[in-house]
This record gives C-alpha cells, sequence and structure tokens, in this order.
C-alpha cells in the first residue's frame, strides 16, 4: 500500500533476483516459446512441444480449430497458467520461472484483451481506463492526462464519465484497447477480441489495434475468425495437434484457398489444412455475411 | 494508503446495505461485551468504595458498666490510625433503624432489644492488616459480643466482580467469533462480487496487496464501526437508567454509577477495528490466490 512502486517499465532485473542485466536484449525476439508443453489433464495435452519466435514490432495472428490451445497460449505468456515444461522468454527472461511477486510486473508489460471485453460494468470509462495506470501508483494527474490520450486514441474521446455497463459491444471493446494500451505495454495480446462483435465492428477493431501496432507495439491476435486473416497481409500462425506452424509471413495470399498462389515458406503441413476446414465450418468466410455471436 | 481509503470507499457504497448489515450484527455483539464491562466497572467501583469504607462496628455485651464503655472507647481514640470513635446507645440505634428503614414497626420495639455498639472509622490510609488487628483484639475482650468489619461485603462484591470479568471475558470470545464469521462472510460475498474488478486488477499487474487493501480497509472499518455503534447504543440505555433511578442507586450502592472510562471505550473500537482487518485478511487468504 505505502511501499513505492515500480514504474511501468519492465525491469528484468527486478523480477529474478541475481539476474544480470541483458544489453543484447534490445536486440532479440521479444518473445520466444522454447518447446513448450502444457495440459491441463494428463491424456489431453493441449501445447507439445510448441517452438515459437515473435520479433519486435511483429503483428501475429494466432489461429486454429477451437480447443487448439490459443487462449493457453496466451494465458502461459501472461502467467495465469504455468507451462508444464519448456521455456517462454519475454524480453529475455523465461516467464515459466518467475516467482509469484513477479508476476504484476510482467503483467505491467502486457496489455490484454479478451472476447468478453472483461469491463466493470458500474465503473466509468474513466476509471476503467485508469485501473491500469492506479495499480502502479501513478499520481492522478498523470493517470487523467494519459487516459484521456488513450481514450482519444480509441475514439472515445468525451465518454470518460458514462458507466462502462452501458455501452455498446464494439464501445465496450474500445474501452478495454484504451485499458490495455494506456500503460504502453510491450506487447498486446488479444484472444478472439472481435468474437463478440459484428463484422464491421471486428474490422473497426482489428483496424484500432494496427493503428496501434503502427506506434511499435508488438502484437499476438488469437482468433479462429479466418476472415479477419484476409483483409491484410500479416504473419499467420496455425496452433494444431499441440504445435505452431508458421503457415505465413506476411504475404497476400490466401494459404487456404483451392489453387492460392501461396509461396510457402515450409511446406503446406497438414495442420494448417486442418486450421482451414474448421474455420469453413463455422462459415465465416465472408466478414459481410458472418453472424454476430 | 489513502488510495486505498478512497478505493474502499468507492466499493463500500456500492455494497453499503450488506455493510450496514454487517456492522448492525457486529454492534449487537459488542453490545453484550461493553455492558458487561459497564457492570465490571460499576462493581468494582462499588467495591472500592466498600473496602475503603474503613470502619468498624463492635457490638458490645448486654449489661456491660458505662465506665468500661468509656475505658474502652479511649483505649481505641489512642490507638494508631483511628479517626473517630463513636458509642451508640441501643436508643440511638432504635432511632437511626427507624428513620433509615422508614419502617415504623422497629419505633415499637424497647430500647432493650438493641445493644449499645462502638463505631471506629478509621482513617482512609491505614492498612486491611491494622483494621483486622484491632478488629481481633476487641473479639477477644469479654465485654465485646461481636465485631463487624464489613469484610465480607467488600468479599462478596469481589466475588461478584470475578464473575463479572470472566462473564466479559466470555463474551468477548463470542465476539471474537462473532467478528470473524460476520466479518469473513460478508467479504466472501463482496470478493464474488467484486469478481470481475479483482480480476481486473490482477490482469495489469496490480499486486496481491494492492487488491486486498481495501477488503482489509472495509473490514476495519465494519469492525470499529460496530463497536462504535454498540457503544453509542449502551450511552444511550446508560442515560435512560440513569435518569430514572439516579438517586436510588446511589444510596443503594454509596457510588454514583459512572460509563465506561474513555480509555476501555476506546480499547473496544480498537479491538473491533484489529479484528476486522485481520478477520478479513485471514478469509481472503482462505478464498482466493489473493
Ligand atoms: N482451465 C482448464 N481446465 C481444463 N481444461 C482446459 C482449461 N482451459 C482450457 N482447457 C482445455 O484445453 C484445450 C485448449 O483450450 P484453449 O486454449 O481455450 O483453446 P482455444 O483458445 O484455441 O479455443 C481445450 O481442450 C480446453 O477444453
Ligand atoms: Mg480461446
Amino acid at each position: 500500500m505505502a511501499s513505492p512502486r515500480a514504474g511501468t517499465q519492465y525491469r528484468p532485473n527486478a523480477m529474478r533476483p541475481g539476474a544480470r542485466f541483458d544489453r543484447d536484449a534490445a536486440s532479440r525476439p521479444i518473445l520466444v516459446f522454447e518447446d513448450v508443453y502444457k495440459s491441463y489433464r494428463a491424456d489431453q495435452p493441449v501445447l507439445r512441444g510448441l517452438e515459437l519466435t515473435i520479433e519486435r514490432g511483429e503483428f501475429v495472428f494466432v489461429t486454429g480449430p477451437s480447443g487448439a490451445g490459443k487462449s493457453t497460449l496466451l494465458r502461459l505468456l501472461y502467467r495465469a497458467e504455468t507451462v508444464d515444461s519448456g521455456r517462454i522468454l519475454f524480453l529475455g527472461r523465461d516467464v515459466a520461472r518467475l516467482t509469484a511477486e513477479s508476476v504484476p510486473m510482467l503483467r505491467r508489460n502486457i496489455g490484454i484483451i479478451f472476447q468478453d471485453f472483461k469491463l466493470v460494468p458500474h465503473w466509468t470509462v474513466f476509471d476503467n481506463v485508469a485501473v491500469t495506470l492506479e495499480v502502479i501508483g501513478l499520481p492522478s494527474r498523470l493517470i487523467r492526462a494519459r487516459v484521456g490520450e488513450a481514450l482519444e486514441r480509441v475514439g472515445l474521446a468525451g465518454r470518460g464519465d458514462d458507466p462502462a455497463g452501458v455501452l455498446s459491444g464494439g464501445e465496450q471493446q474500445r474501452v478495454a484497447i484504451a485499458r490495455a494500451i494506456v500503460g504502453e505495454p510491450a506487447i498486446l495480446l488479444a484472444d478472439e477480441p472481435t468474437g463478440n462483435l459484428d463484422p464491421q465492428l471486428a474490422i473497426d477493431v482489428l483496424g484500432l489495434l494496427e493503428d496501434i501496432h503502427e506506434t511499435g507495439t508488438t502484437v499476438l491476435f488469437a482468433t479462429h475468425d479466418r476472415s479477419l486473416l484476409e483483409i491484410r497481409p500479416r504473419r499467420v500462425i496455425v496452433l494444431d495437434e499441440g504445435k505452431a506452424t508458421d503457415v505465413r509471413r506476411g504475404l497476400t495470399v490466401d494459404a487456404c484457398a483451392p489453387g492460392g498462389a501461396w509461396t510457402p515458406a515450409h511446406e503446406f503441413d497438414a495442420a494448417a489444412r486442418v486450421a482451414c476446414d474448421d474455420d469453413e465450418d463455422a462459415g465465416l468466410t465472408d466478414p459481410r455475411t458472418a453472424p454476430a455471436y | 494508503m489513502e488510495k486505498a481509503i478512497y478505493r474502499a470507499i468507492r466499493n463500500g457504497r456500492a455494497d453499503w446495505k450488506m455493510h450496514a448489515l454487517s456492522v448492525f450484527s457486529l454492534a449487537v455483539a459488542f453490545v453484550c461485551l461493553a455492558s458487561a464491562l459497564l457492570v465490571v466497572t460499576n462493581l468494582d467501583a462499588v467495591r472500592d468504595r466498600w473496602s475503603r469504607v474503613g470502619r468498624t462496628t463492635a457490638y458490645l455485651r448486654d449489661g456491660v458498666e458505662p465506665a468500661s464503655v468509656q475505658e474502652l472507647r479511649e483505649a481505641l481514640v489512642r490507638t494508631p490510625g483511628v479517626k473517630q470513635v463513636r458509642v451508640v446507645s441501643p436508643e440511638e440505634t432504635r432511632r437511626e433503624l427507624v428513620t433509615e428503614s422508614g419502617d415504623a414497626s422497629m419505633a415499637a420495639l424497647p430500647p432493650q432489644a438493641f445493644s449499645t455498639s462502638i463505631e471506629i472509622d478509621f482513617e482512609p490510609a491505614v492498612a486491611d492488616g491494622d483494621v483486622k488487628a484491632v478488629a481481633d483484639k476487641l473479639k477477644a475482650m469479654p465485654a465485646v459480643d461481636g465485631v463487624e468489619t464489613y469484610a465480607r461485603w467488600s468479599e462478596r462484591l469481589g466475588g461478584l466482580l470475578r464473575g463479572g470479568v470472566l462473564a466479559s471475558l466470555l463474551l468477548a470470545v463470542v465476539v471474537l467469533g462473532a467478528v470473524v464469521s460476520v466479518v469473513a462472510s460478508t467479504m466472501r460475498i463482496v470478493l464474488e462480487r467484486r469478481k470481475v474488478e479483482v480480476e481486473v486488477q490482477e490482469l495489469v499487474g496490480a499486486t496481491g496487496d494492492y487488491v486486498r487493501a481495501p477488503f482489509l480497509v472495509e473490514g476495519a472499518a465494519q469492525g470499529g464501526m460496530g463497536a462504535l455503534f454498540a457503544l453509542g447504543l449502551l450511552a444511550v440505555l446508560y442515560a435512560i437508567v440513569r435518569a430514572r433511578f439516579d438517586g436510588t442507586l446511589g444510596v443503594l450502592f454509596g457510588v454514583q454509577p459512572t460509563f465506561l472510562p474513555w480509555t476501555v471505550a476506546l480499547g473496544l473500537v480498537a479491538l473491533g477495528t484489529a479484528l476486522g482487518a485481520s478477520s478479513s485478511f485471514v478469509s481472503l487468504r482462505r478464498m482466493s490466490r489473493l
């Protein structure tokens, strides 16, 4: 309560006592999954030796059939879950081995948004965004200024005093995005952020995340909505059978379309094909006609 | 810290009905404890008054010569620690009894029904042992029939007082249980209601202390306010009782009734606050990974 709070900056040294400061960290990938295993039940492993590297400033879609482990992957990163084995290096530190006391420090460097927004409905829009800065003990004058900026970025300037619960779904997700970015995190995780929005709003939210990405934030966007992947050339990772496969590296090509002129960085493998089949079953190929749910 | 209090107030406003209910339940428990303490306080004052009364009465046998009574009186006056000696004749005894009790039937009794007595008042500073020594000496004299030192009065009051203290201790344990269970169940409900905001705080990097702080403040406030409310209630009851029976009580016990000393009142509030905060802390620990 009265103890001085650490700043917004991720302080690797504070996370693991005795760890040396790594001057090369800035030039290395922001996030590396090394041989990560995770299962909730012994007979049903979710991640099986997953390998994944994400560079600073990337915008990456993580896709795959429902239940493939997309949410699990993100939850491991922000330490809502812990790995069974393997390493998750975020900013050069192994997230899997952080002490419980260091987890808040980790999360101050990660912005997270969800399908269900996770807003406190009886708080105002302002309070819902300010919470990110309040927990690090910023002075209220600074909080007011930065929350104001964040609300402006998501197009909700002037809505600060409204109770969050009365906003529309699209607006609520914008509040959640403002909350995620107001602390200027190194990475933004989005777990099916458009799942509760109709197609046009989904595209708006995607656009907003792309704007945020433009300012230098790394974005990890988990979705099973294939239509979103078609909108712009982005790196796409498919999760299947507990492993991650790169199916596209920033090419404007539909890997799943029959006869698509996709030039594989790897062999077009079974994992990607499974993901595509699953999405077609979901009937979400056209964002304009896809049902809102 | 101020931030935690601010957040507690913001949260508490949303759940004020539940907090009010909780404070009321705690107040009921604290009223019991505080009234037991009030009884103990006044009992102690009465006992103190009677133990320092410093009076011994020697009842003389019938037919004792006035000369030997006078001799005894002079010997007593010379005894160190004795302030005043008064010989009470049977007539005086009868008169005093009639006026004090207001019972006219006493007046009908002949003076011979009462004996001559000697009332010895001691200096206030005299030790209990000295009083007892004088009483023992008097008892050994052939002219003396019996001696009353009021020590038994004081002993009986002491026994009552010990009972009162024991009852207060038992009630304190009951209050402890009440505070722990009331605060714990309130916190359980409150935590359930605030699941989303706790989750949000944790997601954006709040430390466990940060999340816990307003709950502790709320628990402390509940305990402290419960005790305060109870004291207020008891003060009102006390004022009513005192207004109705003021004179009577004073005559009956020889002392004016008093309310709880401020130190005890403050102690009760502090006890409530500390108990509220710690039971909230314990219940948070039990309920979640907070
Ligand atoms: N807390 C949990 N307890 C048990 N099983 C879980 C839990 N969370 C997820 N799972 C299981 O792990 C698998 C992957 O889930 P998830 O990561 O949510 O997949 P996705 O987000 O790709 O749909 C699913 O089979 C799901 O049932
Ligand atoms: Mg999911």
